[in-house]
């Protein structure tokens, strides 16, 4: 379990990264925010590949993160455009924002395959720094064991999700994760219809380069499409305009990763001058008056924990 | 070392490093656009260019041996500052353009004038640095002040004289060579030929000729076609030093290509490989960053070529693709310390690495302001320190031991008093001498061997 904090640790911090990147003098470095993806991918790989749902309540244990959102409330609150904190489907992934009342009651169940007692995993949570080395490192074998890292979404990791159940609801891992993930996979249209007044908005904003799309993803193609689809879309916008923007591609492949909440910062990148015009039938950036890069809106959208390192 | 005690040669490898010189401010508080940022000597070793995040460029020249002041023989002093560029603001794309000098390399000299290369992210310029000891005096046409005189006023006609003058360093753009390269340009390389050039950024590499600006071809494209898929960039490029038709250019996932611009107009096929497969029992989290290439040079010979990754520093044969044929462990000590390296961003640390003249030797910067050295004949390496405490002229440089772990020894430093702002990342090797400059943050250090 140290490693999976271990792993936690390393995503939050090379989110961080990127965010700052975002704002650094000179623009987006392509070479550094590649070398941060690459680590961003393996922890989150193995994040995702250590089975220990207990973890859950023992990581959010130790994060400072104020659970504000109930799963059972994921349409509550969520904005309909940018201005508003994030709900919890937004914060894919990342379970510390999970709210405890609800793991107690699914942790073993759903995880048919693991061997990892509740206990020891609550007991774990406390994992001394020391090992944290040897714990990445042999999560890392496990996680190498499972199949390499070049793949987005390395059947490893579809197999580990398999027992997680997809609880109605869809609170385990709803919304931003990239929905092929979960073994239902026709459940991410099911899973959402709580959660679309939160996706779609966004999806909406994210899809404006795209023309906008309507709606909900849950009738059309499973949602990891429209970013991609919105990528695809600008480059060659992009290229039939004569010239060329410089594209981070690689913070793409976070946002294929983490969905709709990243979506905001794919647009967001330098190169982000014609998108910008292009979105601009998303009512909810115009609505943020004196916003260069539309900065906070996308922050509301990741994790909150995130929003208080670049809060200023 | 020299093992067979071989008769005619001179201590062979075994320096002794002495301080020589540090140019720079000495005070604590330093100011970014001070950071030197590229260091560079010409092909004779009688200047050394720095370039630095302000986008300044200032020229050392050395002293000629002198008989009155025979100890400053070899001294380097300040020959020419010019600001090189500037900051830019592209607006189309909202974007800062950093005046900070990338790289900075030297033109073969052809004439009186010496002319360089410097390059920022965006944008390279050839500059044009020459002297002027002698102004012309008795203009017909205007007074000693340059305001013109009234032609009708003119009764005589004389014939303007030569006067010596005060050495006056010029530096004057000649040409700026824009808008070829959309990403971050991180490399620039003279060719064998003298007359083009190439400039790397990250997924493009331009071939130039010097005397055309508008116009450059591309030979490397590694940009996919759906930026998704991008797994890989360029880090750094060089020109064979002898054959004009190869170059090299290094990856972040460690590899090297070597492109013979012969085989086609697009060297997107590399003509050689080189790659270490990798040790799977040292895998981390951080195993792809620190096998992204830093810096790759090419030995005088052009027989070798050396890459620095963010641990070591190999040396590779061109004729073998497999691995390298020497491996030289930088500071080992911090393997198990990357992850504190990736949250401060040193683990992004991009150092430099160079050879000797006689290529018997490769040295490259290290945090805490130390360097290594090593002799590829004698296997020996060593770690010096570049500070203002052992800063006294012609001072032995103490070699300095790190210790991993365990016990330490007295005059050791423990991994953890390392200072991690204080780092090493652009040396230079005088193409002949043993003289070598080491940038320190602000500070440029300047040592000589004894034996010199």
């Amino acid at each position: 379990m140290e490693f999976k904090l271990e792993a936690h640790r390393i995503v939050s911090i090379s989110l961080g990264k990127i965010y700052n990147s975002r704002v650094q003098r000179g623009g987006i470095k392509l070479h550094k925010n590649l070398l941060v993806s690459l680590v961003l991918r393996s922890a989150r790989q193995v994040y995702l590949s250590d089975p220990c749902p207990g973890l859950y309540l023992a990581g959010s244990a130790e994060t400072p993160v104020p659970p504000p959102q109930q799963p059972g409330e994921p349409a509550a609150g969520p904005p309909a455009g940018w201005g508003e904190p994030p709900p919890p489907t937004v914060l894919a992934a990342w379970p510390e924002t999970q709210p405890q009342p609800e793991r107690p009651a699914v942790p073993d169940a759903p995880r048919a395959g693991d061997a990892e007692p509740a206990d020891a995993v609550a007991g774990a949570g406390g994992a001394s720094p020391g090992r944290e080395a040897d714990a990445a490192e042999a999560a890392w074998g496990r996680v190498a064991a499972a199949g390499g890292v070049s793949d987005l979404l390395p059947e490893g990791l579809r197999g580990a999700r398999r027992p997680c159940g997809c609880p109605a609801g869809g609170e385990d891992r709803p919304g931003a994760s990239p929905r092929a993930d979960c073994c239902c996979a026709p459940r991410p249209a099911e899973d959402e219809p709580p959660a679309p007044p939160v996706v779609c908005p966004r999806k909406r904003g994210a899809a404006g380069a795209g023309g906008g799309h309507a709606g909900c993803p849950a009738p059309d193609s499973t949602p990891l499409k429209k970013p991609r689809r919105n990528l695809e879309e600008q480059p060659s916008a992009a290229e039939e305009d004569g010239e060329e923007e410089m594209e981070t591609g690689n913070v793409a492949n976070l946002i294929s990763i983490f969905g709709s909440s990243f979506s905001g910062l794919l647009r967001k990148s330098p190169g982000a001058g014609r998108e910008k015009e292009e979105a601009e039938e998303s009512g909810a950036e115009a609505a943020e008056p004196g916003q260069i890069c539309c900065d906070k809106p996308v922050l509301r959208d990741i994790n909150p924990w995130s929003t208080a390192i670049v809060a200023f | 070392m020299a093992g067979a005690g071989g008769g005619g040669c001179p201590a062979g490898n075994d320096f002794q490093w002495c301080f020589s010189q540090v140019k720079g401010a000495v005070d604590e508080d330093v100011a970014e656009a001070d950071i030197i940022s590229t260091v560079e000597f010409n092909y004779s070793g009688d200047l050394l260019a720095t370039g630095d995040k302000g986008g300044r460029v200032v020229i050392f020249q050395r002293e000629q041996e002198n008989k009155i002041r025979p100890h400053s023989r070899g001294e380097y002093n300040v020959y020419s500052t010019f600001q090189s560029h500037e900051p830019e603001f592209d607006y189309l794309k909202s974007l800062e353009i950093e005046e900070k000098i990338n790289k900075i390399r030297w033109l073969p000299q052809q004439n009186a004038a010496h002319f360089l290369l410097s390059t920022n992210d965006k944008t390279i310029k050839l500059w044009k640095i020459s002297e002027r000891d002698k102004r012309a005096e008795g203009y017909n046409l205007k007074d000693e002040d340059g305001r013109l005189r009234d032609p009708f006023r003119i009764t005589a006609l004389r014939v303007p004289i030569l006067k010596p003058m005060d050495l006056m360093v010029e530096a004057s753009p000649r040409r700026i060579f824009a808008n070829a390269h959309t990403y971050h340009i991180n490399s620039i390389s003279v060719n064998s030929d003298h007359e083009t050039y190439l400039s790397a950024d990250d997924l493009r590499i331009n071939l130039w000729h010097l005397e055309i600006t508008d116009r450059s071809f591309n030979i490397v494209d590694i940009k996919p076609a759906n930026m998704e898929e991008l797994t890989e960039v360029i880090t750094a490029a060089e020109f064979h030093p002898h054959q004009c038709n190869v170059l090299v250019y290094s990856s972040s996932k460690g590899t090297v290509r070597l492109c013979d611009m012969r085989s086609s107009a697009l060297c997107d096929r590399h003509s050689k490989f080189f790659e270490e497969p990798e040790d799977p029992s040292s895998r981390s989290f951080f195993s792809e960053i620190i096998s992204s290439i830093s810096d790759v040079k090419f030995s005088h010979s052009g027989r070798y070529m050396m890459t620095r990754d963010y641990l070591s520093v190999k040396v590779w044969d061109l004729n073998m693709e497999s691995r390298p044929v020497e491996t030289h462990q930088v500071h080992e000590y911090l393997r198990s310390k990357l992850c504190s390296l990736y949250e401060n961003d040193c683990i992004f640390d991009k150092f430099e690495c160079c050879w000797n003249g006689s290529d018997s030797a490769v040295m490259t910067g290290s945090y805490n302001n130390f360097f290594r050295m090593f002799d590829r004949s004698t296997r020996r390496d060593v770690t010096l320190e570049a500070s203002r405490e052992s800063s006294k002229p012609r001072a032995s440089l103490k070699p300095r031991k790190v210790c991993a772990g365990g016990k330490r020894k007295k005059d050791e430093i423990s991994v953890d008093s390392l200072d991690f702002n204080k780092k090493i990342l652009h040396t230079a090797w005088h193409p002949v001498d043993n003289v070598i400059a080491v940038a320190a943050t602000n500070n440029l250090y300047i040592f000589q061997d004894k034996a010199n």
